[in-house]
């Protein structure tokens, strides 16, 4: 049987979460995905060793509902990680509900101030993530159309929301949010371990650095579900496995393994997939959960206007992280790390300032020397020990391009990084796997090796995400929707991309 | 209170005599206000004026072109009556290591034959890249002149704005409008690589998104700082740039002229000491000689961080504002130079009977070197290959210097106020050994351009961050007093909730380029501050006007 | 020094400028992108009664000329032009026009199948940029012949006799024909005048050969150099719409709104909504039935040209402008082409031109009323005939 009511290309969480929903609400959908396994980037690892991504903090409450999956499972609720940002001198700082101090206990000077800011932050980020939930303002022609009053209201809340902020918060706000994160940040705290996290957090996966203007608004985005980090009981795996249990309970077809080499259109609007191995999938919705440069790939550009190609092309997507895991000897404690911290969150961000030089490199397509880290000690499946980081800034289009060299180079710089806060670390070191941008865009098809398809700066965000005038999902010919990071609001293993397209194809083809 | 007398007694006393503080003073006045205003420096302009520092030559030390003045305010002010004279000037160019150059001609023929000698798709590629450039300066002129409303307001005068706002915006079209806010947020190397592939032309046109600011080619938000630099026009050619006749002075003495013939008064010599108020309303100034003056409005014309936190007591202010101010950024980021010539200096590969040696000249090869500018400057060092706008104006106005010599100006972008000197970073750190080591540094990149430049140098003023500053009192040396980043723009300048010039001590205003729309030679927060005096004020009968 | 002599600046010569400087005793030039080409180059009238009476030589050498190859051309042309382009088979040339996103026109211009995967496509404006991102995706080469393909137009009732008389036989060549004649030339039946006429393209180093050897084979036939004046008139009587004066290309516009559809511009016919995407399509389907104006024939009242006039309705409201306005000396009528706003395009009966008169110092207006043309004001049988005459 090759009829479906529409099929989704590529199985990473937003494309399993956009099947699944459009299987709860009647669709008979199929779930193409070219690896043998789904979860994309998410749960993507080599020979077993960590996944790509280690944790999540933003996945969206809403989109798991909106498929079915009981928010109080074990898994998702994992274990909440508190974060520590390492110091070359051992007296690690350590980031807590209760605020900050260091690894002895004794408080932080800066404490109140970091809990202040964050406090603000998260209040910001519960606005923003009402304008997350839902496709993004502008696009809908006319108002008085049902989306165009729908939208009215949204906005009208939203306003409300940053009314009931007070004036005077509602006029930070509206400053904040476009401002630089090293200004923020050192507006209030000193330079230092502290400011470095708040600065590290606002820039993974970006190709920006604390002084870049609108890296705020990454920061805020990131704590738009409140800024808790989970690590899910079983791994990132065990996560996309429940989400392909719900699809596979809604009765979406699963084909993993196949690869769509081309989209179908006929009369202006597509009519299924062919994939590599000859098959033809028919259905009058293709909801592609790749980025929209590939996918125009699949289509072929002549059924794009001219201008939309071109925006597609200009779209930004600069992978800067790597990914580096180091398989460690034994299960012993991490050196110079008091035992209660071992399974925290570490980050290696010295100070603000430090951040940003780690970027300089990156612009000109170099490797930081002294990168910006966050590791988590953690056991895979067969019972071995890692520490698995995620290093920044290592460019997708390295100067020389990413040879073994390079990798292991970079391998090297990550383990003297980490050595220089937690001494003798090389000597727990029994291998490492070094995942580089351009591998993780072969791999799972993201441009650039891109967390978020696109980089999430304020010209690729909200009404301009992905591209000027592809805000609502739909692009180009009628039935074809992107549904993956790339699209509003980005990645982050949310869920809120494929959730927002599902419905936004509903809406049209009810 | 002592000498109550009508000498000393003001409806509107400006401190500091910059070309806006003048713009504000001249409006007022003719509005039928009495006006002092007051300047600590011995002549008047602020950071447009005309010095001559070596005999026989005229510099325009800081602002060294004109494009920004709105075309408004001269026929307001009637500056051209006060000797106001401004010319535009022709082209420019961007010279290479290797002994070739892009020129930048105003004849559009030239201009895109020129382009199409680098690259034939970048001829063709420059239409659609001015055309979106001068869409955009055709939808943000009108809010030049008028007020940034606060969002967070329902007061009539805001909400109407606000409409005014979306009335445009929505004028734009749903697609427009998109190109709209990405070209507001994106960078301008990021804007030039969407349209142009070959490297020196791209490193040609970035400049104008970087002068003046601590930001970066590739930082978000450059794009409308280019902007910045071409909403202007001369004679309603938007865009182009020209010289005032006499130096940039020129414009500062034209407005005083006018100032003065319409009853008002310039105190020289002696700047604000403070500015007086009581129980939250502004009473006069007192002056570093000892003077004191009294009126109810008082217009500072003084970058919001040097009004707020050196002038008026903070203990009368709110806090969330005194913070406010405290955090605003105003980074000094630029670096002049100031030569006087014995005779034009050689441009080897500059063909004979050029005309683009008339314009402004640049050494930039490419982005990823101007980008490298700004890293230098980060770490405290002026770039060790800085962006640099000479010209020579002497081509053109033949009263800059005398016959047959020549008179240069030199724009260095990044230079910082806070130089790093073996770790320490401080502005202290700017002595005549570093101005000196920095003025080699740039003389070596002219030197691409006009390799016997140093053999032309008959006086040369080098002026640091530290400098611009010290003598014209922009705190930094920021020459747009602050920032120009979406932060510190429209609705959020100088600070959220305080956009419309006037500021928590009843009847004290802003009036310089920290208010809306900022820096530049434009004259247009001056003109608005003034507006908002006259509508704020005159309702409570506090200024008499020359009727009292 | 002196800049005013700076060898950078101004207007470069076109492929016949040597050939037309020698006859240009008006000596006058204007500004055709960016090529000194002649308004007239004696006496307007002279010029335009050689066009429609005997022949004329005209330089479009500066047109811009792109030349389209690969396999995919056909597949790339399709989706950049409204027209289905596999309708123009090789040998034969199609006017076609583009648009933008928006259904808003970009430019006209004609396409030459010259061969297999092989195009020429020759227009107003400069298009580089926009072919490059029109074929991006697609295996297509697309190169810049402006600067070394140049065109010679030969239009008029003898310009068959004067091929004839320098050596070409085109006898064969139907309208819209184009045939590799010689290897260094190629002859179009195409033209701007909507008359008899042909269109001669070869390298630009070969231009003055061409001219030399064409002004011979004219020397019995009235052959005449024009200028830019004469051809505007032919243009007018023919209906043909210029770039930038009765149309206004998108890409040239800073207000995007003052763009027109094909639906504006009265090109439905060039609009194929069946051969599958174009650029624009979706736009242009919701502003099919939507004209915000219409771009309208009129015969003008009185003797006086009306061009720049404004356009009353009966209510004495401006509903529109006249884009192009002439004495046309061969229909003799007052004839012109104008923007009419809806809805009073559609009840155009009662309209009026406001001229502006200037008579001895003196400034005036009159109001011309206005009569809808439907045809082209002046089309004669002899430019569509094959064999054609000789006279």
């Amino acid at each position: 049987m090759n009829h479906f009511d529409a099929i989704v290309v590529g199985g990473g969480v937003n494309g399993l979460i956009a099947g699944t929903l459009l299987g709860r609400r009647g669709k008979n959908v199929c779930i193409v995905e070219k690896s043998d396994s789904f979860g994309g980037m998410a749960s993507y690892s080599v020979d077993g060793g960590p996944t790509l991504a280690h944790s999540f903090y933003n996945l969206s409450p809403r989109a798991l509902s909106d498929i079915g999956l009981d928010l109080q499972h074990p898994v998702l609720a994992g274990k909440p990680t508190s974060t520590v940002s390492l110091a070359e001198d051992g007296r690690h700082i350590v980031f807590s509900d209760e605020g900050v101090c260091w690894s002895d206990g004794t408080a932080h000077p800066d404490s109140k101030a970091w809990s202040d800011l964050t406090q603000q932050l998260i209040t910001y980020g519960g606005l923003l993530r009402q304008l997350a939930e839902a496709p993004p303002p502008g696009g809908h022609k006319a108002v008085l159309s049902r989306g165009g009053m729908a939208e009215v209201l949204r906005l009208a809340k939203l306003g409300i929301g940053l009314k009931k902020l007070g004036k005077s918060d509602m006029r930070r706000f509206l400053q904040v949010v476009l401002s630089n994160v090293y200004d923020i940040v050192l507006d209030d705290l000193s330079d230092g371990p502290v400011a470095g996290m708040l600065a590290a957090d606002a820039i993974w996966g970006a190709a920006a650095g604390p002084r870049s203007p609108g890296t705020v608004f990454n920061l805020i985005y990131r704590m738009g579900h409140g800024g808790t980090i989970t690590q899910p009981a079983g791994g990132m795996s065990a996560l996309t496995d429940l989400m392909v249990e719900a699809a596979l309970k809604t009765g979406c077809v699963l084909m993993p393994g196949t690869e769509v080499s081309r989209v179908l259109v006929d009369k202006d609007a597509v009519s299924g997939v062919i994939t590599t191995d000859g098959q033809t999938l028919n259905a009058p919705l293709v909801l592609s959960n790749l980025a929209p440069k590939p996918t125009s790939r699949m289509t072929g550009p002549s059924v794009f206007d001219i201008e939309t190609m071109r925006r597609i092309r200009n779209i930004r997507a600069r992978g800067t992280t790597a990914k580096v895991n180091l398989k460690l000897k034994d299960n012993m404690p991490l050196p110079g790390l008091p035992e209660g911290l071992a399974n925290s969150r570490l980050i290696y961000a010295p100070s603000a300032e430090y951040v940003e030089a780690a970027f300089n490199p990156a612009k000109y397509r170099q490797k930081s020397k002294a990168p910006v880290i966050e590791a988590f000690k953690m056991q895979t499946a067969d019972g071995s020990g890692w520490l698995s980081t995620i290093m920044q800034y290592a460019p997708s289009d390295l100067e020389g391009g990413w040879t073994e060299a390079a990798k292991d180079q970079l391998a090297q710089i990550t383990v003297d990084t980490l050595g220089r806060a937690l001494p003798g670390l090389k000597d727990h070191i029994a291998g490492r796997q070094v995942i580089t941008p351009d591998q993780i865009e072969s791999a799972t098809g993201a441009p650039g090796g891109h967390w978020h398809h696109a980089e999430m700066s304020l010209d690729q965000l909200l009404t301009l995400r992905p591209a000027n005038g592809m805000c609502r999902y739909s692009m180009g010919p009628k039935g074809l929707y992107l549904c993956g990071a790339g699209t509003h609001p980005g990645g982050d293993v949310m869920g809120l991309a494929g959730r927002n397209a599902a419905l936004a194809a509903l809406e049209e083809q009810p | 209170m002592k000498n109550l007398t009508t000498e000393n007694r003001y409806d509107v006393i400006v401190a500091g005599a910059g070309h806006n503080g003048l713009t504000a003073a001249a409006y007022l006045s003719r509005a039928g206000m009495r006006v002092l205003v007051v300047e600590k420096n011995d002549w008047i302009g602020g950071a447009a004026v005309s010095r001559s520092l070596h005999e026989g030559w005229t510099y325009s030390n800081c602002s060294y072109v004109c494009s920004l003045l709105r075309r408004e305010i001269a026929r307001d002010l009637e500056l051209p009556k006060y000797g106001l004279q401004v010319i535009p000037y022709e082209g420019g160019a961007s010279f290479t290591r290797d002994g070739d150059y892009f020129a930048y001609y105003s004849d559009h023929n030239a201009l895109k034959r020129e382009m199409a000698r680098h690259s034939a798709r970048d001829a063709d590629a420059y239409r659609r890249y001015s055309q979106s450039i001068m869409r955009q300066c055709r939808f943000i002129r009108p809010f030049l002149l008028r007020d940034a409303p606060d969002p967070a307001s329902l007061r009539p005068r805001d909400l109407g704005e606000m409409a005014y706002l979306v009335k445009k915006a929505h004028g734009l079209g749903s697609r427009e409008l998109g190109e709209t806010l990405k070209f507001w947020t994106m960078s301008i190397g990021d804007f030039l690589d969407e349209h142009f592939e070959n490297d020196l032309i791209k490193a040609h046109l970035a400049g104008s998104g970087i002068i003046g600011t601590g930001l970066g080619v590739y930082s978000p938000g450059t794009a409308y700082v280019l902007l910045h630099h071409y909403m202007g026009d001369i004679d309603g050619g938007i865009g182009a740039w020209g010289f005032a006749r006499g130096g940039m002075g020129a414009i500062s003495n034209a407005i005083a002229a006018s100032f003065k013939d319409h009853g008002g008064t310039i105190h020289t010599g002696a700047g604000v000491e403070r500015i007086l108020s009581k129980d939250g309303r502004v009473e006069g100034v007192a002056l570093e000689d000892g003077k004191v003056f009294h009126a109810p409005v008082v217009a500072s014309n003084m970058d919001i961080k040097r009004t707020i936190l050196h002038h008026v007591d903070t203990a009368d202010l709110p806090d969330d504002f005194t913070k406010a101010v405290r955090n605003f950024k105003i980074r000094g980021s630029s670096a002049k130079l100031n030569i006087a010539l014995d005779r034009f200096p050689n441009f080897p590969a500059a063909p004979e009977h050029t005309s683009f040696l008339r314009g402004d000249l640049h050494v930039s090869q490419s982005l990823f070197e101007l980008e490298k500018a700004y890293d230098d400057w980060k770490l405290g060092r002026w770039s060790e290959k800085p962006y640099i706008d000479m010209l020579i104006p002497s081509q053109i106005d033949p009263t800059m210097a005398p016959t047959g010599a020549h008179m240069m100006t030199v724009f260095v972008q990044y230079a910082p106020y806070d130089l790093d000197v073996d770790g320490v970073r401080s502005a202290d750190n700017w002595d005549d050994q570093q101005r000196k080591a920095m003025s080699e540094t740039v003389l070596d990149q002219m030197a691409v351009a006009c390799p016997d430049i140093r053999e032309r140098v008959v006086h040369m003023e080098v002026r640091s961050p530290l400098e611009i500053e010290r003598e014209v009192g922009l705190t930094e040396g920021n020459i747009f007093q602050g920032e120009l980043t979406f932060d510190q723009l429209f609705f959020n300048r100088p600070v959220p909730g305080w956009s419309q010039y006037s500021l928590p001590i009843k009847g004290l205003y802003l009036c310089g380029s920290s208010a809306h729309p900022g820096g530049g030679v434009m004259g247009a927060p001056g003109a608005n501050a003034a507006s908002a005096i006259l509508r704020n004020e005159t309702r409570h009968g506090r200024m008499k006007g020359y009727a009292a | 020094m002196s800049i005013f002599t700076d060898p950078k600046l101004g207007l470069i010569p076109a492929a016949f400028h040597k050939k037309l400087e020698e006859q240009n005793r008006a000596k006058s030039c204007y500004d055709w992108a960016g090529y000194a080409a002649p308004g007239v180059l004696d006496s307007v009238e002279f010029e335009y009664f050689a066009l429609r009476n005997q022949s004329s030589v005209f330089d479009i050498s500066p047109m811009h000329k792109y030349r389209l190859t690969g396999p995919d051309t056909t597949a790339m042309l399709n989706r950049l032009v409204t027209r289905e382009v596999r309708k123009i088979a090789a040998g034969r040339v199609g006017y076609a026009i583009w648009c933008d996103e928006e259904g808003m026109v970009i430019d006209d211009g004609t396409l030459f199948h010259l061969g297999d995967n092989d195009w020429r496509l020759c227009c107003q404006e400069p298009m580089l940029t926009w072919l490059l991102d029109a074929a991006w995706g697609f295996d297509v080469a697309v190169r810049d012949e402006t600067h070394s393909v140049a065109g010679l137009s030969l239009q008029g009732p003898t310009s068959y006799a004067v091929l004839e008389a320098a050596g070409l036989d085109v006898s064969a060549l139907k309208t819209f024909d184009l045939v590799q004649i010689e290897p260094d030339l190629m002859i179009s039946r195409t033209g701007f005048t909507g008359d008899l006429g042909y269109e001669l393209w070869c390298d630009w180093d070969k231009a003055e050969d061409l001219w030399d050897r064409i002004w011979k084979g004219g020397l019995h036939q009235g052959l005449r150099a024009i200028g830019y004046e004469a051809v505007n008139i032919a243009r007018i009587e023919a209906g043909f719409l210029t770039a930038g004066v009765d149309f206004q290309p998108v890409h040239a516009t800073e207000r995007l709104h003052r763009g027109q559809t094909p639906f504006e511009l009265g090109l439905s016919r060039l609009v194929d909504f069946e051969k599958g995407h174009f650029n624009g399509r979706r736009a242009l389907l919701s502003k099919r039935d939507a004209p915000r104006s219409l771009l309208m024939r009129f015969d003008v009242e009185g003797f006086k040209p009306s061009e720049g006039s404004l356009i009353y309705n009966q209510r004495k409201k401006v509903v529109g402008h006249i884009t192009s306005g002439i004495w046309s000396p061969t229909a003799k009528r007052n004839i012109a082409l104008a923007h009419v706003r809806m809805p009073d395009a559609r009840r155009s009966s009662s309209l009026m031109a406001e001229i502006y008169t200037l008579q001895e110092g003196k400034w005036d207006t009159r109001m011309a009323r206005l009569t809808p043309v439907t045809k082209a004001f002046f089309a004669p049988p002899r430019a569509r005939v094959t064999p054609p005459a000789r006279t």
